[in-house]
């Protein structure tokens, strides 16, 4: 039998992101990801052992923080998503197995899911067109989390900074379409540049 | 003609014309100075043969039947706010026959010819046009579904045409067959089907009925049941107690609150169903389209507005007004299917009441209690079925015994396994 | 009319889905009237006209199933509950009352 050598191949069939001073976009796709959900009544020991770990006190409600190079971002009640850059072969499902083991489940989504990173001072209104939820600062700022859709497609959105700087992840076969969607929200703004 | 009769309550009619092009002469020749009005609005008496709760589609066709076909009676329709305001009023105006369970194709076959012959019958324009239903399939599984349904229908000696890509383009050029996502493959037409103006349903089937000495009843809202032992004697009203030997109920979108003061639980649970209508275009869509690939249904109306609905909005109300994710879907699908009316206007656009039953399909039996009979469950099928259903409730009504094309729509169903089920979505009201 | 989801706050309709009467409970099934009670469970509706309490799932957001009471004549919603915390709470309820 023929050996089937997977090579790693982009989510997206057709990238052609805005790239002005008021708004650019990104996708990280060299992310290494894993969920982990605390096994019940472990809730304490987990929280515990991520402190102990990357010194991180994981958020309880909808939030982001950054520790140790990766960035704990809630998933939803009891379960967040981990995420640090894949340098070096870096695996954190195994790394997080090994830190939690008998205290949460963890599973990899380094190839389930997709990271797009939209920045630019005009970031906010093109989210605005497909995401229904308040992304005005007052509402929604850096450290802020939201599990919403934008435009139909389902995503994990944070925020990373002031610029403003917002990532989205979203599961990688609908990566095509939350840009096709993205490139075309942001299409007059781009047209529009000086 | 009617006028000069002597009705069943004994008493002369002195209203309606016989409307005729004779009498249209003569009213032009006199100013229209002539003309009465279509029904009398009559006070309530202390007691009725049968009392009928609900002035709409239904419950008015139901007095004409039964005062036609069954008379004599002393028969009272009685109506909490006036009639043509309600669920008759506010419809997206379909009429079709085009099922596929066995337990329906004859029942809305009957409803289909009884449109046909309407307005003769009634003497009322009802602006009855068969101006063709066409279903679109978008992909081949769907077109097998199509074909089965299109057999059925033929079998029960329904007219359905299976139409390929050619065929449709022919009738509907400006459609986006080659849509990526959802390209039209064809449709099932069924060329009997069309729309009929709802509101001169309700007033030419007021008229039919008080022209029988039917007492049709405004203002008039039930409060509660007079019971006597295990049977129903009347009904008390805001204007009122009525006695009556037989009470029918025919008030979908309320059926589960008026069959709560007779102790009843249905099995039915209220929506809200939203629709649309735009500005005047000239025309261009000669019958009712639907999307095969999405809910999204339209026609355009004698005035020229395009009247388009979608699905229900999905969770228990009684509010008359929808939310904006339905908006958004309904004119989602009207886009993937005919993107040139995305800069049409909207003039207006409402929510009504649904009757939605566990199985899709509707309710017309007796009641546990003795003297209650009930008709229901109409989902957003009501409008096609308005003469039919009052057809065979009369039948019901006067016979103690089902109509035969009416005979699966029993309230026992569900507990015996009988649920007729065109969807094939199990008792989830909001998904049928 | 937004549902305000207990872990996400206030959100759109459109990310919920409605998954109807929360009020009906599932009968024991090896009950003597275990046939007429699934009858009424699986399709009898009291459908009232006011205040509803009903299941609505998050599922475009955190994917919890809430209990929303919520006036099916106005739309306006009056409680938002996790139904986690619903049936723990009628679960000790049933053990008080049993012990």
């Amino acid at each position: 039998m023929a050996d089937h050598i997977l090579t790693p191949s982009s989510a997206f069939m057709d990238w052609h992101p805005p790239a002005t001073p008021k708004l650019a976009a990104s996708a990280r796709e060299t992310l290494t990801m894993a969920s982990f959900a605390a096994a019940r009544g472990k809730e304490q020991a987990l929280r515990e052992a991520i402190s102990a770990a990357y010194g991180a006190v994981l958020p309880k409600s909808a939030g982001r923080v950054e520790a140790g190079g990766i960035a704990f971002v809630w998933a939803g009640p009891d379960q967040w998503l981990a995420i640090t850059e894949h340098e070096g072969a870096r695996d954190l499902e195994a790394e997080l197995k090994e830190k939690l083991t008998g205290i949460a489940s963890v599973v990899d989504q380094s190839d389930s899911r997709v990271v797009v990173r939209i920045s630019g001072s005009r970031a906010r209104s093109v989210l605005a067109k497909g995401v229904p939820i308040d992304l005005h600062p007052r509402a929604f700022a850096p450290g802020s989390v939201a599990i919403t859709h934008a435009s139909h497609v389902g995503i994990i959105l944070w925020q990373v900074d002031d610029a403003p700087t917002y990532e989205a992840a979203m599961f990688r076969s609908y990566a095509d379409s939350f840009a096709h969607w993205l490139f075309e929200a942001a299409a007059e703004y781009v047209s529009a540049q000086p | 003609m009617m006028k000069g009769q002597t009705g069943a309550t004994g008493r002369p009619h002195m209203t309606s014309t016989h409307y005729s092009i004779f009498s249209v002469l003569r009213e032009a020749l006199r100013g229209h100075t002539g003309w009465g009005p279509a029904w009398r609005n009559a006070e309530p008496k202390p007691d009725y043969d049968v009392v009928i709760i609900g002035g709409g589609g239904h419950g008015l066709s139901t007095a004409y039947y039964l005062a036609k076909n069954y008379g004599p009676l002393r028969i009272a329709v009685l109506e909490k706010g006036w009639i043509g305001g309600g669920n008759v009023g506010r419809n997206t105006t379909i009429v079709r026959s085009n099922y596929l369970l066995p337990g329906n194709i004859p029942f809305y076959e009957l409803s289909m010819k009884l449109w046909e012959g309407l307005e003769q019958d009634l003497n009322y324009n009802a602006m009855v046009s068969q101006r063709g239903v066409l279903n679109l399939y978008h992909s081949d599984a769907q077109r097998d579904a199509f074909a089965r349904r299109g057999n059925a229908m033929r079998l029960h000696g329904v007219d359905a045409v299976l139409l390929d890509q050619a065929a449709v383009r022919k009738m509907v050029p400006f459609l986006d067959f080659d849509n990526g996502r959802f390209p039209i493959h064809g449709g099932l037409l069924q060329p009997r089907g069309g729309t009929v103006r709802h509101d001169a349903v309700a007033w030419g089937y007021a008229r039919g009925a008080d022209r029988l000495g039917v007492d049709i009843i405004q203002n008039c809202e039930v409060k509660g049941f007079i019971r006597d032992g295990g049977r129903v004697t009347g009904v008390e009203t805001s204007r009122g107690l009525i006695g009556a030997k037989k009470i029918a109920m025919a008030v979908a979108g309320s059926s589960s609150r008026v069959a709560a003061m007779a102790g009843l639980r249905l099995p039915i649970e209220s929506h809200v169903l939203q629709a649309f209508v735009t500005e005047g275009l000239k025309p261009f869509i000669d019958g009712v389209v639907t999307f095969g690939a999405g809910h999204f249904y339209i026609s355009q109306s004698d005035k020229g507005g395009l009247v388009f609905g979608g699905d229900l909005d999905g969770y228990n109300s009684y509010a008359q007004r929808g939310n904006m994710p339905v908006v958004e879907d309904v004119c989602e699908g009207g886009m993937a299917l005919m993107p040139r009316i995305g800069r049409v206007r909207l003039l207006r656009h409402w929510g009504g009441i649904m009757d939605m039953s566990m199985d899709g399909s509707p309710i017309i039996d007796k009641t546990p209690v003795d003297g209650l009979y009930l008709n229901s469950g109409w989902c957003y099928g009501g409008f096609k079925a308005t003469p039919a259903s009052g057809y065979c409730f009369a039948h019901l009504i006067a016979r103690d015994a089902p109509h035969p094309v009416a005979a699966a729509y029993r309230l026992d169903r569900f507990a015996t396994g009988h649920a007729i089920d065109e969807k094939g979505m199990g008792p989830q009201p909001n998904l049928h | 009319m937004r549902i305000a989801c207990p872990h996400c706050g206030e959100r759109s309709l459109d990310e919920f889905l409605y998954s109807g009467d929360a009020t009906v409970k599932r009968p024991d099934f090896a009950g003597t009237t275990a046939m007429d009670d699934f009858v009424t469970y699986t399709f009898e509706r009291t459908n009232p006209p006011g205040p509803h309490r009903e299941l609505w799932y998050h599922a475009a957001g955190c994917h919890a199933w809430l209990v929303v009471t919520r006036n099916v004549s106005t739309h306006a919603v009056a409680s938002v509950e996790l139904a986690r915390d619903v049936a723990l709470a009628a679960k000790s309820a049933t053990k008080d009352s049993a012990s």
